[in-house]
């Protein structure tokens, strides 16, 4: 029988949305053209080449290494793209994603990332080329809401704040608002203005932010009624303390 | 007792978020709306930040070069794009402005760091016996109180055997001098009342029977240096400084020789053999003296705290002062700056000492300990459960998602504590203390620490920045641990610890547990009676007794600081 990951536990629908981002198998929600993912990231110029730290892999004869004829490169790596980075904030006011959930979709699902997690951010570093496609189908699919996930490379304050009277999550640097039922964003990640005005898509109706968050909450799906998750923890917890406490090497 | 509870943490979270403060409209709404309306409206509506705007626009025109200038945040876009609050001072109604609490801006902050910093505890006799045997030199109370008031002249920098010399100016140095206590009441009878602290009037009875025994018959100098010599030198100066006057001092009082090689055995004696630091100097690689933050052991911290002589019958307000020191000493001061250069250090920090919320959490947690254990969150022995992993797992589990709860129910609570690191910080204070003071035992505290850094993590799906993954998700296994290199007991622990080394945000709230720990059984210390007894001393500018209370009177300047140099400046 082939092995069929469970990547986390939990009898809720919070746990369930949560294996499906670690799974990586999301629901396109919407479209964002590459020139425009080019222009919110800021990283170049839409069209532009990719700027290179060094030569490409096959011109660059390599040494002989049983590890380098194991491990394909990623795209990115064989091309010498320099590595770049997606940050992204999501709301505690159930945003589907959750830092941590991120993290995992990104080092499950993808080669050559290097993931950072924050409470109120979560950073991927990769080889540029790879970077957008892993932040293409993040801002594409399930795993974002435009109002209630921000691309927000500095500045980054918003997660734990009130959300704004238009239910779009706080934004110091005021990147991106609700205009005429989507979101738009004038500002690259890191606020630097754009020229053109990119649409992001349609908020997440509450209800349905409800349905797709990770995060627990006491007015949608509260921790302590996941009993299996909490079970969980605390087995994780016991046996880290247990294994510390070895008495029996000093029997030895 | 609950309802006092919330009362209080609703009202402030009402006063902060609901009421208008400055220009900052933020009137009306309630502390449990999702969504608020976000002026924007810049430093200008916050009166401490318009005042250091204005300082800031007078520097440069005064000194042809700019200086602070607050739009050169983000590009043009300051603080303040939405509202600026105050914050009370938790365990206090004093309300301040959070830049207040950073302690470049609160003279107590300083002075707290300041009175540890320039504190030495040394032995007295040693010294006694060497003059007696070695030297045939009779010791007497009258002949120690006379060397004690050669020695607070010698202190502070006055001279005592030479013919001709420099002297500091008392008006400069008038924080500086000697104290003695001793666990021997019959020589205390005969010790000058100025020159004694009192075990017996400082302390409970049941606690001065406590120290008493500990220390035995012995004797002890509490000396503090000159605040002003501290701040120009470091940690490592004060028991130079201290051991230079002590040792001359001895040769006045007791009319001795001063070259005579007798005179190197009490030299070693009364200047070195029994010196206590406040902290141990560090390794190469930190490069710090004794008397820095960083060798200050988190029993030591709990000692010099003295809330738990004051309010013996309330544990959960012994720990929360020493979360307060803690965290401005160990996150604020030495995290902050001596290790970072950081200056949003404040704000970690400040978290677990202001606006009740942790104080809200740590109570909760000692009403349900009460009710579930029997009792065994009131301060005494009998009373405590044995520390199981159960217990700790029910206590730390309870104790976090209440915290966790209160945060999703209250909006304003979690905006409050805007980061995940300062959650983090409060949620696993409150378990850590909560399971302490039920169990007696400083490790069960830090076991439910680290539960509840895994549930926090699990539930919210998110923790703190990066270094929470390194800390919290390892700690757990150096909890219990034997191995010499991963286990201690946390009294013995601190901020040098190998894993906690970087730890912001978590070092007031480790001290907090080992204090918790104790005030739980109504010890009258932690981990070293000398210390304890050294700080109960109300002639020290810092008061120990309430640090939270001494940050909030910094924060609204009515603190009076010590070292400052007004005399030998010119007037402004």
């Amino acid at each position: 029988m082939a092995y069929e990951p469970q990547f986390y536990p939990g009898n809720t629908i919070i746990a369930e949305n949560r294996r499906k981002h670690m799974s990586g198998n999301l629901e396109k929600l919407r479209e964002i053209s590459d020139e425009d993912l080019t222009l919110v990231l800021g990283h170049r110029a839409p069209g532009s080449d990719y700027p290179s730290t060094h030569p490409p892999l096959a011109e660059m004869g390599e040494p002989e290494c049983s590890i380098r004829e194991l491990v394909e490169p990623t795209e990115g790596a064989k091309a010498g793209d320099r590595v770049r980075y997606v940050q992204f904030a999501d709301s505690m006011y159930n945003a589907p994603a959750t830092p941590y959930f991120r993290a995992y979709y990104a080092a499950i699902k993808f080669r050559g990332v290097d993931p950072g997690t924050l409470s109120g951010r979560q950073v991927v570093e990769a080889r540029e080329r790879d970077m957008e496609k892993l932040a293409k189908e993040s801002l594409e699919t399930e795993i974002s809401c435009p109002a209630l996930s921000g691309l927000r490379g500095a500045t980054v304050h918003g997660h734990s704040l009130r959300l704004q009277e238009d239910g779009v999550m706080f934004d110091m640097l005021d990147r991106r608002r609700l205009e005429n039922g989507t979101i738009i964003m004038d500002k690259d990640q890191v606020g630097r203005p754009l020229d053109k005005k990119v649409d992001l898509g349609k908020p997440m109706s509450e209800e349905e932010a409800a349905k797709r968050t990770t995060i627990y909450r006491v007015d949608n799906v509260a921790f302590r009624d996941d009993d299996e998750a909490v079970e969980w923890v605390h087995r994780v917890w016991e046996t880290r303390t247990e294994y510390g406490f070895q008495p029996k090497v000093y029997n030895d | 007792m609950t309802t006092d509870r919330e009362r209080k943490f609703k009202k402030q979270l009402e006063i902060k978020f609901t009421k208008e403060f400055g220009d900052n409209k933020q009137e009306g709404g309630s502390i449990t709306d999702k969504a608020n309306k976000y002026h924007r409206l810049g430093v200008d509506q916050d009166p401490r930040k318009r005042e250091m705007k204005e300082a800031g626009q007078k520097i440069a025109k005064e000194r042809g070069l700019v200086g602070y200038n607050p739009m050169m945040h983000c590009g043009g876009i300051p603080l303040g794009q939405r509202a600026i609050t105050p914050s009370f001072v938790s365990g206090t109604d004093i309300m301040v402005e959070p830049d207040d609490l950073h302690y470049v801006n609160n003279a107590a902050m300083q002075q707290m760091w300041d009175d540890i910093r320039r504190t030495c505890v040394v032995g007295l006799d040693m010294a006694h016996e060497t003059l007696e045997k070695r030297l045939g030199i009779e010791v007497t109370p009258e002949t120690i109180n006379h060397y004690l008031e050669v020695l607070n002249h010698a202190l502070p920098g006055g001279a005592v055997v030479q013919e001709y010399m420099v002297e500091t100016h008392p008006a400069l140095v008038d924080d500086c001098y000697v104290k003695v206590f001793t666990g021997d009441d019959d020589l205390a009878d005969e010790i000058d009342d100025q020159f004694l602290i009192d075990i017996n009037k400082e302390f409970p009875e049941e606690q001065a029977e406590q120290l008493k025994e500990s220390i035995g018959k012995t004797t002890w100098q509490a000396a503090h240096i000159p605040t002003v010599v501290s701040r120009t030198t470091d940690g490592g100066q004060t028991s130079r400084w201290i051991a230079m006057q002590v040792g001359m001092s001895f040769i006045s009082a007791y009319n001795m020789c001063a070259g005579e090689a007798a005179v190197a055995d009490l030299s070693y004696a009364a200047k070195h053999a029994a010196v206590v630091s406040m902290g141990d100097m560090l390794p190469a690689r930190r490069a710090r003296a004794p008397n820095e933050p960083g060798g200050l052991t988190f029993g030591h911290l709990s000692d010099i705290v003295q809330t738990s002589r004051i309010t013996p019958e309330d544990p959960a307000n012994i720990a929360l002062e020493v979360v307060g020191a803690g965290c401005m000493l160990y996150d604020q001061i030495w995290l902050g700056s001596y290790m970072s250069g950081g200056v949003g250090f404040t704000q970690y920090a400040t978290a677990a000492y202001t606006n009740n919320i942790l104080d809200d959490n740590l109570y909760y947690d000692i009403d349900y300990i009460n009710d579930k254990y029997d009792g065994a969150a009131n301060t005494g022995t009998d009373n405590k459960i044995k520390p199981t992993i159960d217990v700790i797992k029910d206590i730390g589990t309870e104790s976090t998602i209440y915290g966790l709860e209160n945060y999703e129910k209250y909006p304003t609570a979690l905006e409050d504590h805007f980061g995940g690191s300062q959650r983090a910080t409060v949620m696993s204070a409150a378990a850590g203390a909560a399971t302490a003071i039920a169990t007696g035992h400083g490790n069960a505290g830090l076991s439910a620490w680290y539960l509840s850094m895994y549930l926090h993590k699990e539930a919210h799906g998110r923790l703190g920045f990066f270094g929470y993954d390194l800390q919290d998700q390892c700690g757990a296994t150096n909890v219990f641990s034997y191995q010499s290199d991963e286990g201690a007991p946390v009294e013995l622990r601190g901020p040098n610890y190998p894993n906690y080394a970087m730890n912001v945000g978590h070092q007031g709230g480790y001290a907090a547990i080992t204090s918790a720990a104790h005030a739980g059984r109504g010890d009258a210390f932690a981990l070293n009676p000398l210390l304890k007894i050294c700080f109960a001393d109300d002639l020290l500018p810092f008061d120990f007794t309430q640090p939270r209370k001494e940050f909030g009177r910094g924060a609204i300047r009515e603190f009076s600081p010590a070292g400052e140099r007004s005399l030998i400046i010119p007037a402004k």
